[in-house]
């Protein structure tokens, strides 16, 4: 974890900020380097000068530590402070090497980084206690030096107990901002998790709504295919039966007129006039026929393979049928796979110039799958408007696929993919 | 005119059904029945012992295909009954169907063929003596299939001409008249025909049939 105080940028922060190991390190040597004056001032005796230069490193090296564990550091560096103020004020010989030293600023380095990456309770701990050593450090050190009252503990006072305020203060500063950016981030987090999940509502809905749809769009294409079957049927009832019965009787009446004894003039032009109704009828039956037909193919009624194999009976080349089924799919869908066949075979009669042709119709789970081809030049294209696109806009209406392979000089298949129910 | 034959009709269609039966009367045929579902057909068909029975395809309870079904069972179980089925649409796998092992008669027209009371008649009349009848349009539509061209291969064009008539039930003559050319001729092609496909010169009228099939099921 960085520091987070947020020094003007430059080129040697910058580098700091990089690389933390090596930054403490040479804190501890500016603080062994302070120290190195008060190392040569002081005892003669070499013992005592070899613990004193030992007790000064070892508080510089407490910094070495800090960012991994800021307690256990701090700990040991408040225990040698502590040794120092109950030991080190004293002029004797042992003392000296325990006497303060500039490397006692280690302390508040590691208050700092206590208060900056510890909880409060933690750091202010800290505070108290390094508050508490600076005042039995004076109240050590005064007496000894005969500064019983007055500027000299006023300053002292201040001094350490600045430093320690001080260290504190920023220490906790930064976690305050550390911890702030930490809930920014958790909040940002929060409010991606609350968009993340509107989303999936979103989605959710969608899918929802989506198979809403297609329940009614199955619905709307099984009663139009129900519909439809219901006209021709009335057509078939109705219209057809009606006109074919009075084609009938003008039939007869026709052929009674011709065979009724001295033609008159009359005789003559009413003949000529039934037999005109007699063409109409037996023409418009013909037109009702195909009207019917393109609303509901009534071979249907007998099943797709009957169907298409009649409708391979309508073309002059020889259509192969292969019709492999295990579930016959619904009315709607054997009409368009019926109407789509109708169509290629069409197609194929007037356009490929193919000798022979065959239609495959299988199916699996996810539906049915009919497959026409034929040995002609191929290069069938789907243009906009034309019969295949109008064919696959009719496979599309219940989510079906129409794909050509028509490479030039043929084969071409036209595969068409359905679902079982609309 | 036409001999009078014993005729049950077999439509659900009131105005249709009625019709029929006053036309075939009036010229001069005995409609035994007429009714409008395939058990009353049945049932008239066992009670008179008809020389014919014309059946609409499409009959209750469904409307899809119960005059076939009703059809095959006469067939089956009334040889001397010819059965006569129409309808608005021709499906020439219905008409194979129909066809397919028949021994007496048997015809498949489409409902359109009432409008020429005549040409239906006599249709009729082959259906009750024991021929076949099949509508021009399902005739036009195997001879043109190519899935036939096999089987069909080895006729020549005046022989496919003369196949397509016999189909429909044309009797040599009629075939003779209808090419301007002599019966003798007529016999030739038919001869040459029945060679070509094979069929055994054991008798003749089941020949014609037989060769009509071939047409439906090669």
């Amino acid at each position: 974890m960085n520091d987070e105080v947020h020094w003007p940028e430059t080129q040697v922060t910058g580098w700091l900020r990089g690389h933390p190991g090596q930054a403490d390190v040479l804190l501890v040597a500016a603080l062994l380097a302070f120290s190195g004056a008060q190392v040569a001032q002081g005892t003669t005796r070499p013992a005592m000068r070899i613990a004193f230069v030992a007790v000064t490193v070892l508080l510089a090296a407490t910094v070495i530590p800090r960012r991994r564990y800021p307690v256990a550091a701090f700990g040991a560096a408040a225990a040698i402070g502590a040794a120092q103020v109950a030991f080190g004020m004293q002029d004797d010989a042992f003392a000296l090497a325990l006497q303060p030293t500039i490397a006692d600023l280690a302390i508040p380095v590691l208050l700092y980084t206590l208060a900056a990456h510890r909880p409060r309770p933690v750091s202010i701990a800290g505070l108290i206690i390094c508050l508490l050593g600076a005042v039995a450090a004076i109240a050590r050190w005064s007496p000894t030096h005969g500064a019983y009252a007055g500027g000299a503990v006023l300053v002292a006072s201040a001094g350490l107990g600045g430093l320690t305020l001080t260290a504190w203060v920023l220490g906790d500063s930064v976690a305050y901002r550390y911890r702030r950016a930490h809930y920014a981030v958790v909040e940002a987090r929060a409010a991606q998790m609350e968009a993340e999940r509107d989303a999936q509502a979103r989605i959710a809905a969608a899918a929802e709504r989506a198979r809403e749809l297609q329940e009614k769009r199955t619905r709307a294409v099984d009663q139009s295919a129900t519909r439809l079957r219901r006209i021709e049927r009335d057509l078939h009832d109705g219209a057809q039966v009606r006109l074919a019965t009075l084609a009938m009787v003008l039939g007869e009446a026709m052929e009674n007129l011709e065979h009724a004894d001295g033609d008159t003039g009359d005789g003559n032009h009413t003949r000529t006039l039934i037999g005109a109704a007699h063409r109409n009828a037996v023409e418009t039956l013909a037109e009702l026929r195909d009207l019917a037909r393109g609303i509901h193919p009534a071979a249907l009624d007998r099943g797709l393979a009957a169907a298409l194999c009649s409708l391979a009976d309508t073309v002059p080349i020889p259509v192969e049928v292969s019709v492999r089924t295990r579930e016959r799919p619904s009315a709607a869908i054997e009409a368009i796979a019926y109407f789509c066949a109708a169509e290629l075979l069409a197609n194929i009669t007037k356009h490929s110039g193919a000798s022979r042709a065959a239609i495959n119709v299988s199916d699996d789970q996810r539906g049915m799958l009919m497959t026409v081809t034929d040995n002609g030049g191929g290069g069938a294209v789907l243009t906009p408007g034309g019969g295949l696109a109008g064919l696959r806009e009719r496979v599309q209406t219940v989510d079906g696929h129409l794909g050509i392979d028509s490479p030039p000089g043929g084969p071409t298949a036209v595969t068409i993919e359905l679902p079982g129910h609309a | 005119m036409a001999p009078r034959f014993r005729v049950v009709i077999a439509e659900d269609a009131a105005i249709m059904r009625d019709g029929l039966t006053q036309t075939l009367t009036r010229r001069g045929q005995d409609v035994v029945a007429a009714v409008a579902d395939p058990d009353a057909l049945l049932q008239a068909v066992t009670a008179f012992h008809p020389d014919v029975a014309i059946i609409d395809v499409r009959m209750p309870p469904t409307y899809t295909d119960e005059g076939l079904r009703a059809a095959l069972s006469v067939r089956r179980d009334h040889p001397g009954t010819g059965v006569l089925v129409f309808s608005q649409y021709i499906e020439s796998r219905l008409a194979a169907e129909l066809i397919a092992g028949a021994s007496g008669g048997v015809g498949y027209l489409l409902k359109d063929r009432v409008a020429f009371v005549s040409d239906f008649i006599d249709a009729i009349a082959r259906v009750a003596e024991g021929g076949t009848v099949l509508d021009p349009d399902v005739v036009r539509q195997l001879v043109s299939a190519g899935r036939r061209a096999d089987a069909l291969a080895a006729l020549t064009p005046r022989e496919r001409e003369v196949l397509s008539l016999l189909a429909q039930g044309r009797s040599n003559v009629a075939i003779a008249s209808a090419f301007t050319i002599s019966p003798r001729v007529v016999e030739k092609h038919v001869a040459s025909i029945f060679a070509k496909l094979g069929l055994s010169p054991s008798d003749n009228d089941n020949r014609r049939v037989l060769a009509t099939i071939k047409y439906l099921e090669s």
